[in-house]
């Protein structure tokens, strides 16, 4: 470790922005991959339906991955994301089967429904100095239960046309794309441009990798820190209206009976954001949210019984968190 | 750290250690709850009808909560080095079933099968152990992650119609009381509470473990052998979460995969409301045992005055918060009032880097 | 003139920068207690003192991080006043570090420009990222500083941290550029590469601050050198009228005798501690040397010669490549530290804070954090009575002052700390004790007893092996002194040797001469 060789030191790697562009494109690849090998031994894995349905099932998780990945890349975790779900989707869902809700107010309603518990979270971290992942277990049980309350022990179980439409429609005969794949491909680019273009963006990511020296360069750390929890809230109830057109339902139990938020951090994580903040990729988790369906989808062909889902999630955790740790390690050596 | 900053002020931490260095005497905030757990019990009994219904009855709502406390017993000591298990709900789901489907496939004694039950636990916590000292994978996700497979397990192994019915001595332990007035729980949960407290508070285990809490690098440069120590720690969270489960199969005289599901969040309540630092290190198992008294009775009161469970789960929601809060506002590095004014106005307060990750 | 890049069009910022009666004090201690001093363009000005003597917080004063308790800063003879870093960055004056604020996964280029990134016009005000690199570039590269600007922060060496900071200080078009300390973790390449830049600075008119307490760099680059002792400025100095011994006698506050060297020696000839062709590549290489029962070893060195993970390595932190240790002729090697420990050798290191000592514990709980396994039981559980006696024993033997063992040891002084340290490993009896930097962060009173207590224990059979910094420290200890050069043993120095001029040039290169 000679002094003069430390000093001018090398141009031989970009390690930061080549790791994160790897994992993506092995997400990719490893996606690819996985529709291969399902389709040749079963038939109507790539039907137009069966992607379908892996697509879209993926929309969700993908919306709720994004707002996560924000949260993560701050040294933060939000565990109320389900619940924002599910209230979102309950609420406006009762509203629309019961007064006929507009669409468009219904998403102007969740739209403030998002932000307000969002930030809600947020406040609480930032400026009541609660541990991320006490304040959001704490808001889970209290948003899962403003569910119960507002469904008094109805549900949801038909939606307006609008909604169905926009759950299930396309852009145009000639080009079928799903609409909330739309919805999504906004999201992202809107997310991503956000991330990596805009000071706010680069903000998040400073907070994430030393809070401290953040603060001290003047950025303004507490009012990232609400933001952040903010769109997770937005992003979440985004993806509850799309639940509710998509599947034309909602009950108590929508977001949280599956864990969603769970897996929308098994998402994030898949995809190449790393836990510990300061490093996040919008790409890598709707990526990772797509491999993460066509896995659980092939399984489903492959006829392994479906409550091994999740196990099959944890296991995916652990591998792409064990993998990426190795690697950080061999690399650092 | 140079002699450029004067030392620090003398701020005991709220859940001070006791004169004699033990964490068995209580300090400041475990006098604090239990003036609230006083406080609590007078009022329901005063307010809220058949909330006392004789002695014998008033110690049977314990039934009903005691399980969480068996949980938070392990719980703490995981959180106490610094560490979560976010698992404790499915591994004491996973774990009632392997009990119970002993017994009904293979026909063991019930009691044995439970035994297994909690080796089960046991081994399911180690392997989160492993998952963290060996694969270098933070507590958060590997017990995240291994909370997905556990349950999987449970459900799977479970299947369409998971047994019930076990022979009434096994249901005692859940229902039963000694004398028809004092429930088996209540000897069950104070002895390991007991112990709890011996083994955190005065043994050199328990000395390691809060070492690790606080300082994990020092730990390990003063001998400790910390792999060790952590699988040790899950393994004794899974335990009793295992212990939890076969309580409550008792209880229900039946189990079901998802039973551990409601532990997380109250378990996790009442570890923090105890006075046990999120971060690590500081803490007592007094508290928490007098926090899960008045977790435990809150829930019951209102639930016989009439309010629904979900009512209940949001209030111990707020109370999880509010706990936090209030913590951070008296034990922080600086006095309580002035902070508190500082911290909600928008004047920026010189504090060091803010609120630090889960 | 050489332009800098960013460097407005406006009149030139720097000027005469001058604290006037500056006061600080932390609650009822002051730390600072009326310094006033002036910094003068074109010129390098260095606060000289021992550890605690205030400089960093002079510093910390002047670039708006600490606000003065009284006193007052002005410019140009214009009064200012720094409420925080940023309103220091607009007047042109910014600190470099004593430790660098790391944003480990953004990239070098983007960490220089935290909380300032440039936008493009126009509707979609993204960040001009092209601007960024290039201007990162431009900033790097009149340091004669090739750095690859995308990488991520944390690939750069502690050097390269420092001249990126300085080249944010170029950024911001800062003229006047402090550096709190920045010599500590560098090599001596890397100490004459920064001093190559702040020469070029300095020559075009900039004003720069450095603080350092060693006396070799001080006297190489400064121009003005101001003394502070226990928060007082005790002189000002210019370059003609430097005098080593003056400024070190000011600096400790008595006068420099020759340092006392014992006359005595506790070393026996019997071996405790052997090791032989230990390797850890590429940190260190062949390390080996006999250590006496009774005798202070000392290991000399720059920082990053590899002292401190020799000493890891022998403790059992890490395992070694190959090579031996011996401790009383059994075999150590490899051996995890609770073993090694147990079999009585004990390692205090250089980071307190971090790795030696658990704060937020009190001081009993310090004290018999090491020596657990052997802590006497009853019933399972710690015998509290015993562990309070030996707390109150140890805090006696070696004067800790405390409001008794139940205190917090973060709550007590440096040096106090330091003894608590001691206590808990000398409380095991152990045959070889390794002591990575005694006095760090000790203020001299309290040196002079753990020297004392030093040659006690060494006194009594305690076989030591000492690392440390400081030179004077080495040369008042040591029996006998090796010299570690980039991981590597280059000299033995004993008895008549061991002088400061001797020890401060044996480490300085392969051939024992500064290179």
């Amino acid at each position: 470790m000679s002094a003069a060789g430390t000093l001018a030191a090398g141009r031989a790697r970009k390690p930061g922005r080549a790791r994160r562009e790897r994992r993506e494109l092995t997400l990719i690849a490893a996606t690819i991959a996985t529709i291969l090998l399902v389709s040749v031994s079963r038939h109507g894995f790539m039907g137009e339906q069966n992607l379908r349905f892996m697509i879209l099932d993926s929309v969700v998780l993908s919306l709720l991955g994004l707002g996560q990945t924000l949260v993560i890349a701050t040294k933060g975790i939000d565990l109320s994301v389900a619940p924002m779900l599910g209230l979102t989707a309950l609420g406006t869902g009762l509203l629309a089967q019961g007064s006929g809700l507009p669409l468009w107010e219904a998403a102007a309603m969740s739209v403030v429904i998002g932000l307000v518990l969002g930030t809600i979270n947020g406040l609480l971290v930032a400026k009541l100095a609660i541990p991320p992942i006490i304040t959001t277990l704490g808001t889970y049980s209290l948003y899962s239960g403003l569910m119960f309350v507002i469904s008094n022990g109805t549900q949801v179980d038909a939606v307006p046309h609008a909604y169905a439409v926009l759950g299930n429609g396309v852009l145009a005969r000639f080009l079928p794309v799903p609409i909330p794949v739309l919805v999504l491909a906004a999201v992202l680019a809107l997310t991503w441009f956000m991330l990596g273009h805009t000071r706010f963006g680069r903000a998040v990511l400073a907070v994430g990798n030393n809070s401290t020296a953040a603060y001290n360069a003047g950025i303004a750390v507490t009012a990232t820190q609400i933001a952040v929890y903010a769109l997770s809230g937005l992003l979440a109830a985004i993806a509850g209206l799309m639940f509710l057109c998509y599947t034309g339902s909602a009950t108590v139990t929508t977001g949280t009976g599956d864990h969603m938020e769970l897996q929308s951090i098994a998402v994030a994580l898949i995809g190449g954001t790393a836990i510990a903040g300061g490093r996040a990729s919008m790409l890598g988790t709707v990526l990772g949210s797509l491999f993460l369906s066509v896995v659980l989808t092939a399984l489903v062909f492959v006829h392994v019984p479906p409550i091994w889902y999740s196990a099959g999630e944890g296991l995916m955790i652990l591998v792409t968190v064990a993998a990426g740790r190795r690697a950080q390690a061999a690399a650092r050596s | 750290m140079d002699d450029t900053r004067p030392p620090a002020p003398v701020t005991q931490g709220p859940a001070a250690t006791g004169a004699s260095g033990s964490r068995l005497p209580l300090g400041g905030w475990e006098r604090a709850l239990l003036a609230v757990l006083a406080l609590l019990l007078a009022g329901l009994i005063g307010v809220v009808p058949g909330f006392y219904p004789g002695f014998g009855g008033f110690l049977a709502l314990s039934e009903n909560f005691l399980p969480f406390g068996l949980v938070a017993l392990g719980l703490s000591t995981v959180i106490l080095t610094g560490g979560i298990d976010l698992s404790v709900g499915a591994v004491a789901g996973l774990s009632a079933i392997v009990a119970a489907e002993l017994w009904s496939g293979l026909h063991l004694s019930i009691w044995l099968a439970s035994l297994i039950g909690l080796a089960a636990g046991g081994m399911f916590g180690w392997i989160n152990g492993l998952i963290i000292t060996r694969l270098n994978v933070e507590p958060l996700i590997a017990t995240l992650a291994t909370s997905f497979i556990y349950a999987s397990a449970g459900t799977a192994i479970a299947g369409a119609s998971p047994p019930s019915g076990f022979p009434d001595s096994f249901n005692a332990l859940g229902t039963g009381a000694i004398g028809g007035v004092l429930p088996y729980q209540v000897p069950l949960f104070a002895v390991l509470a007991i112990l709890f407290g011996l083994l955190i508070g005065r043994s050199k285990f328990g000395r390691r473990i809060v070492m690790i809490g606080y300082n994990v690098d020092a730990a390990r440069y003063a001998g400790v052998r910390v792999p060790r120590m952590l699988c040790a720690a899950y393994t004794i969270s899974g335990v009793m979460a295992a212990a939890a489960g076969i309580v409550l199969a008792a209880y229900y005289s039946a189990v079901r995969p998802d039973m551990g599901d409601v532990l997380l969040l109250t378990t996790i309540t009442m570890v923090v409301l105890g006075g046990v630092s999120i971060f690590g290190g500081e803490g007592s198992i007094a508290g928490v045992v007098i926090a899960v008294l008045v977790l435990g009775f809150l829930r019951q009161g209102m639930l016989i005055w009439g309010f629904s469970d979900m009512v209940t789960t949001m209030l111990t929601g707020a109370i999880l918060l509010g706990a936090i809060a209030i913590k951070n506002m008296l034990g922080g590095r600086g006095a309580g009032l002035a902070l508190l004014l500082a911290r909600l106005g928008r004047k920026r307060v010189r504090q060091e880097a803010p609120a630090r990750a889960r | 003139m050489s332009e800098w890049p960013g460097q407005p069009d406006t009149a030139p910022r720097a000027g005469t920068y001058a604290a006037h009666d500056v006061t600080k004090s932390f609650g009822a201690v002051a730390v600072l207690r009326g310094v006033s001093v002036t910094l003068h363009p074109g010129r390098v000005h260095t606060m000289m003192g021992e550890n605690g003597a205030g400089k960093s917080t002079l510093f910390k004063i002047l670039s708006g991080i600490v606000q003065p308790t009284a006193g007052s800063l002005s410019l140009g003879g214009t009064p200012v006043v720094l409420g925080a870093p940023q309103a220091a960055h607009a007047h042109g004056i910014y600190l470099v570090p004593q430790e660098p604020a790391l944003m480990p996964e953004l990239s070098v280029a983007e960490t220089m420009f935290v909380g300032q990134l440039p936008t493009t016009g126009g509707l979609a005000r993204r960040i001009d990222w092209r601007q960024v690199r290039a201007r990162a570039r431009e900033a790097l590269g009149s340091l004669g500083l090739d750095i690859d600007v995308e990488q991520p922060a944390r690939h750069l060496s502690i050097a390269q941290q420092q001249l990126v900071e300085c080249g944010k200080a170029l950024l911001y078009g800062c003229r006047i550029i402090l550096f709190d300390e920045p010599t500590s973790p560098l090599t001596s390449h890397e100490v004459a590469h920064l001093f190559s830049i702040m020469r070029r600075l300095r020559d075009d008119g900039c004003t720069l601050g450095f603080i350092s307490h060693r006396m070799d760099e001080v006297l190489e680059i400064s121009d003005d050198i101001s003394v502070l002792r226990d928060g007082v400025l005790v002189d000002t100095v210019p370059r003609e009228r430097f005098d080593r011994v003056r400024l070190m006698s000011q600096m400790v506050g008595r006068e420099m005798r020759v340092i006392p060297r014992r006359d005595w020696t506790a070393a026996t000839s019997t071996v405790a501690l052997a090791v032989d062709g230990l390797t850890h590549e590429p940190r260190f290489r062949d390390i080996g040397f006999t250590l006496h029962q009774g005798e202070i070893l000392g290991l000399a060195g720059l920082v990053g010669a590899g002292r401190t993970e020799i000493a890891e390595t022998i403790f059992g932190i890490r395992p070694p490549d190959r090579g031996h240790v011996r401790l009383d002729g059994d075999d150590i090697t490899g051996l995890p530290t609770h073993q090694v420990i147990a079999k009585g050798l004990v390692y205090a290191p250089e980071d307190r804070a971090r790795h030696g000592a658990i704060l937020p514990m009190t001081i009993a709980e310090n004290l018999t954090g090491g020596m657990l396994p052997r802590l006497a039981q009853r019933l399972g559980l710690i015998d509290r009575r015993n562990e309070a006696r030996i707390g109150t024993e140890t805090v006696a033997r070696y004067r800790v002052r405390c409001a008794g063992i139940e205190q917090r040891l973060r709550e007590l002084s440096g040096g106090n700390q330091q003894k608590v340290v001691f206590g808990k490993w000398m409380g095991l009896g152990p045959r070889v004790a390794i002591l990575d930097e005694p006095t760090r962060g000790v203020d001299v009173g309290a040196k002079d007893e753990i020297y004392e207590l030093i040659e006690g224990l060494a006194r009594q059979g305690l076989a030591v092996l000492v690392i440390s910094s400081e030179t004077e420290e080495l040369v008042r200890l040591c029996d006998r002194i090796l010299s570690i050069y980039e991981g590597r043993i280059v000299a033995e120095l004993s008895g008549g040797q061991i002088t400061l001029d001797e020890v401060g040039h044996s480490y300085l290169s392969h051939a024992g001469e500064a290179a």
